[in-house]
């Protein structure tokens, strides 16, 4: 869904949090030996409480402020929807923009800490246009951090995906290491048999990053303001490192929709 | 003059100007010369009060009540109860508030920035046609969804002008921003990413490892 | 000979690549992507790069510019068959709303906005407004309007819930069941029993906890009832010509029925096997959940409308399918799963109706009121709501101990948490990783039954984690009563031999998903009896969905 991806944003309203009406029930004692209806309903007050906490969410109020401003009139809320009926002989399904991603571990703190970010928000961080004029910083309080730390989101993946999301790893600390001084770049993760054959000896080469073939199990922060804990296992031994900024490397997912189109259509996706 | 006129941005003002109280006195609903002068009128006393709640100033210093011009008595009672109530809330940001003085003329300041702001204004505007015919798109809004997107202006308006007047000082970065309006770090960020792509703010500078924010 | 056509789905990295090879080599590309932009300027997965060639990608200047390639941006594939190696398709193409050679980048605009969202573009990293430009790189605009708030597109069929909702929130409750109404002729019935998908997807659960909709619902339903008004539903006065038949006065088809009567069909018969109305809802749900006399309310209403619901008539007995077609101008069929299914394991067979009985029809005979033997331990076999409606309702029958034998964990039951919390609370004892292997039975009667501890192995298709038995580990409990509620199935017996119907191999009707037709004209089918077993407010999509498609039909 474009624009709703993730949870949506909400807005720090007077009224959140507050929780959610409970519904009145008989006592389980008055239960026994009859069918009497268990709820009861919500009385006026309540339904009309619990009604109240509703976001009522829109997107576009349909106010047209921006057709009022726009001095150009190039918008034009009339401009309709196009409905096309085309034939082809051939389809190619690819997984699109969605950049959907399975779910990661609670353990690895995404979703948890505003300094912990996906590898292709980092994509975005370190993109020309993106929203950061190019320049890493920690989403949590726009300082540029010392130590970031590439980690494996997915380390029982397969070889392909811990080859793609190795190069892309180490490509993004290229980025970040020549956008960023006196920056530390650590990506742990299992390491594929092919990234070894194929990439090692040139990823050796770059100065900054340091690989480390290990299996990333936590992150946590013990104090508000303080860095980020990393924990992760190398060759069998827990160990524990700070960082300032956490890119989570993760696994591209299908959406259901182009799944159900690539069983309709019997083929597979590219 | 109709109270219908009257502009939220000059209650703020007058306000911050150290008014203690403002009672609006308007004409019964169905007897507005203008027609709807008055459930105009309403509605920008409350999200002016509702504003007035979110940022700590007691919202009952800003009343709204109905009274016809033969009604001598029922005016003397309304402005009698009124004088009551302010006099029990003492001075603007004394014990009356949340937000105590000096605070409270900052925060007033921004309130005026935020109501002289053309979103919310439009906004109000559409209320009676958004409840009646319906927005841009034919979709007629309820009273309870037509509140919140008032409450959604109030909110984030708020912060984003509190940001705005920071700037204007001078340079900021977002952990000092934080600091000096208590939000919280990653809030701002975002609202600082917001307002450069709207192109209001942009990057000044890198002292160290901290970005600085100018206003534009 | 005429270049090749070949529709790209998704202009990433992947499908701007896919296009160039193609245009390339000759053919006529066309891309569709959801966004309103292409997304291809990303950092390659598949080699190192050199800090200034990253985002730096040649092939989506190339598709930008070929002859060869339309690119359908902010497009849905709405629709899509393949018919002799051609795959036709019907594309949305939203509207930007904004006329982009008119757009001189002042961003005016997205100073007022006063909607902010993530912006997807960015990951959620930043923020865009309800008018915007989606991709930096090429700064075309456009306004996100969303059809319809995440609640709504949930629910199966769309209610109007943001405004029923915000009704109730101002007070006018009537108002309020009058939206619901609209899509919905049982807002008592399905408020107090719909596992509600919408607050599954409510927007405030991520700061808090859901808006709890479903039971809002119920409340103004109840306003009604309480302030003793009784409302019409009224048809036009122009009515259509048209003699149409609906087999089952479920959900499915009494929402059909109600979406016809609206329409101005004024001939239309339900056929209903049962002495009562509300299919499952009746007889499957128990009364401590939906008391009938709700049901009975929205039956009648529906009733009032002209409907006309024969009772105690069963397709297939009483009536031939063939006779009711041929009698009918249009069928729907709205049979529901009526046929619980069984365990298989030696020993069921011989003891049916001797102290083992399938949940349908344990259910079935409560809710009709026939005696049944209530004595000593009740075992109810299964994870899922109709399980725990059996063992809730067995406790209430006055069983003196009430089990549920699940082979998994809590944590893969089906059913309802809500309503597996308050078995547990009312005194059902439930029994994981364990499964039936053998009914066991004296003098004609079922005394107990062997089991055998399982536990979980790998996932399987479903995701959950396969049971498997423990060998060795069989044990026997004793038990007077027996309920199998491990699923159901459809009753297609109706048919007549040598019926022509496409079935599924779960035995259920296969049909067209936008008009609910079957392959056989002039015949509709929706509810359980295409979906296998599910929740009520899909079949009341269905029915709504057939009523159109009958409309339709007979209209053509």
């Amino acid at each position: 869904m474009i624009y709703e991806k993730e949870k949506r944003y909400i807005i720090a309203f007077d009224d959140v949090p507050s929780p959610r009406a409970e519904m009145p029930e008989i006592s389980v004692d008055d239960r026994r030996g009859n069918f009497v209806e268990v709820e009861t309903g919500f009385p006026e007050a309540l339904a009309v409480q619990e009604a109240k906490r509703c976001l009522s969410c829109r997107r576009c109020l349909g106010c047209a402020l921006c057709w009022a401003e726009c001095k150009p009139e190039a918008i034009d809320f009339d401009i309709p929807d196009e409905e096309l009926d085309l034939e082809f002989d051939e389809v190619i399904i690819t997984k699109g923009q969605d950049n959907a991603f399975h779910p990661l571990k609670p353990e690895l703190g995404y979703g948890s800490y505003a300094d912990i970010i996906t590898d292709l928000q980092f994509e975005r961080m370190l993109s020309p246009t993106g929203p950061t004029d190019g320049i890493v910083v920690s989403p949590k309080d726009s300082e540029i951090p010392r130590r970031v730390a590439i980690i494996q989101g997915h380390p029982e993946g397969d070889e392909n995906h811990l080859l793609s999301s190795l190069i892309l790893g180490v490509n993004e600390s290229i980025l970040a290491l020549e956008k960023t001084g006196e920056l530390n770049v650590v990506l742990v993760s299992p390491i594929s048999q092919s990234f070894k054959e194929q990439f090692f000896s040139d990823v050796e080469k770059i100065s900054g990053l340091q690989i480390v073939e290990g299996v990333p199990e936590s992150v946590v922060k013990k104090q508000d303001g303080e860095s980020l804990t990393l924990t992760y296992s190398e060759d069998g031994q827990s160990k524990q490192e700070a960082f300032d900024l956490i890119v989570v490397l993760t696994k591209p997912k299908i959406s259901p929709e182009i799944k159900l189109l690539s069983q309709k259509l019997d083929q597979g996706i590219l | 003059m109709c109270t219908g006129r009257i502009d939220p941005s000059i209650v703020a003002k007058a306000f911050k100007n150290r008014l203690d109280g403002l009672l609006v006195v308007g004409c019964y609903f169905g007897d507005c010369h203008y027609i709807s002068g008055n459930v105009q009128a309403k509605a920008k006393m409350d999200m002016t009060r509702k504003l007035f709640k979110h940022i700590g100033v007691n919202e009952d210093r800003l009343a709204f009540r109905h009274c016809s011009s033969g009604e001598a008595s029922v005016f003397v009672e309304i402005v009698n109860e009124f004088a009551d109530k302010i006099r029990s809330l003492g001075p603007l940001g004394g014990e009356g508030d949340r937000i105590k003085s000096p605070e409270i003329f900052k925060k007033l300041e921004v309130a005026e920035a935020v109501l002289a702001g053309e979103k919310i204004r439009w906004i109000i505007g559409k209320r009676t046609p958004f409840l009646d015919s319906g927005n841009k798109y034919g979709e007629v809004f309820t009273e309870h969804e037509f509140n919140r997107a008032i409450d959604m202006i109030i909110v984030e308006e708020i912060e984003t002008q509190e940001i705005l007047c920071k700037l204007r000082e001078g340079a900021q970065s977002v952990k000092g921003l934080a600091k000096a309006l208590a939000i919280p770090s990653e809030r701002i960020f975002r609202y600082i990413m917001a307002l450069k792509r709207k192109e209001m703010v942009a990057l000044e500078k890198v002292s160290g490892r901290t970005p600085f924010f100018v206003s534009l | 000979m005429e270049d090749k056509r070949v529709l790209i789905v998704g202009g990433g990295l992947e499908g701007v690549r896919s296009a160039v090879e193609k245009a390339e080599a000759g053919a006529q590309v066309t891309i569709v992507e959801k966004f309103p932009a292409l997304g291809a300027e990303r950092i390659p997965r598949d080699r190192l790069i050199k800090p200034d060639d990253a985002f730096v990608n040649p092939e989506l200047d190339k598709v930008r510019n070929h002859s060869n390639i339309d690119i359908l941006t902010y497009s849905d594939l709405k629709k899509v068959t393949k018919e002799n190696g051609t795959v036709k398709t019907k594309i949305l193409k939203h509207s930007l709303r904004v006329d982009n050679t008119k757009c001189n980048d002042c961003k005016a605009c997205i100073k007022v906005c006063p909607v902010n969202m993530l912006d997807d573009f960015d990951e959620g990293l930043g923020f865009r407004t309800a008018v915007d430009y989606c991709n930096p790189n090429t700064d075309e605009y456009n306004i996100y309007k969303e059809d319809m708030p995440v609640c709504q597109r949930t629910c199966p069929v769309n209610l109007d819930i943001r405004s029923y909702v915000g009704l109730i929130a101002d007070g006018k409750y009537l108002d309020s069941l009058a939206i619901i109404r609209d899509r919905l002729p049982l807002p008592g019935s399905i408020g107090r029993v719909c596992p509600h998908p919408c607050e599954t997807a409510c927007n405030r659960q991520y700061p808090d906890e859901p808006i709890s909709i479903c039971f809002l619902k119920r409340f103004v339903a109840d306003v009604e009832i309480d302030e003793k008004i009784e409302p019409v539903y009224e048809t036009p006065s122009k009515k259509l010509s048209g003699k149409i038949a609906i087999i089952g006065a479920g959900p499915a088809g009494l929402s059909c029925a109600y979406d016809l009567a609206r329409l101005g069909y004024d001939n239309i018969t339900i056929f209903e096997a049962l002495p009562v109305p509300g299919g499952y809802l009746w007889v499957g749900i128990p009364e401590y959940r939906l008391p009938k006399k709700i049901i009975q309310r929205e039956v009648d209403l529906i009733v009032n409308m002209g409907v006309e619901i024969k009772y105690n008539t069963r397709i297939g007995q009483d009536i031939s399918f063939e006779g009711l077609r041929n009698d009918h101008d249009a069928v729907f069929i709205g049979a529901g799963c009526h046929q619980g299914l069984k365990l298989r394991v030696p020993g069921e067979d011989e003891y049916e109706g001797k102290g083992i009985v399938d949940c349908v029809t344990f259910l079935r005979e409560q809710a009709l009121g026939k005696q049944m033997e209530v004595k000593g331990k009740l075992i109810v076999i299964g994870g899922g709501n109709a399980a725990i409606d059996s063992a809730r309702v067995g406790w209430r029958m006055g069983f003196d101990e009430v089990y549920i034998l699940y082979r998994r964990t809590k944590k893969e039951m089906p059913a309802n948490s809500w309503e597996i919390e308050a078995a547990e609370h009312e005194g059902v004892i439930l029994q994981y990783l364990a499964a039936p292997i053998e009914i066991l039975g004296k003098n004609g009667m079922v005394t107990g039954m062997k089991c055998i501890r399982m536990e979980l192995g790998e996932p399987d298709a479903s995701g959950r984690r396969r049971p498997v038995p423990i060998e060795g580990s069989e044990y026997v409990i004793d038990a007077e009563t027996i309920v199998p509620a491990i699923s159901q199935g459809a009753d297609l017996s109706f048919l007549s031999e040598g019926h022509d119907f496409n079935l599924s191999r779960w035995n259920t009707f296969e049909i067209d998903e936008e008009t609910g037709a079957t392959n056989v004209p002039g015949v509709f089918a929706g509810g359980d009896v295409v979906t296998g077993p599910d929740i009520a407010i899909r079949a009341v999509a269905a029915g709504n969905r057939a009523a159109l498609g009958i409309h339709e039909y007979l209209r053509s």
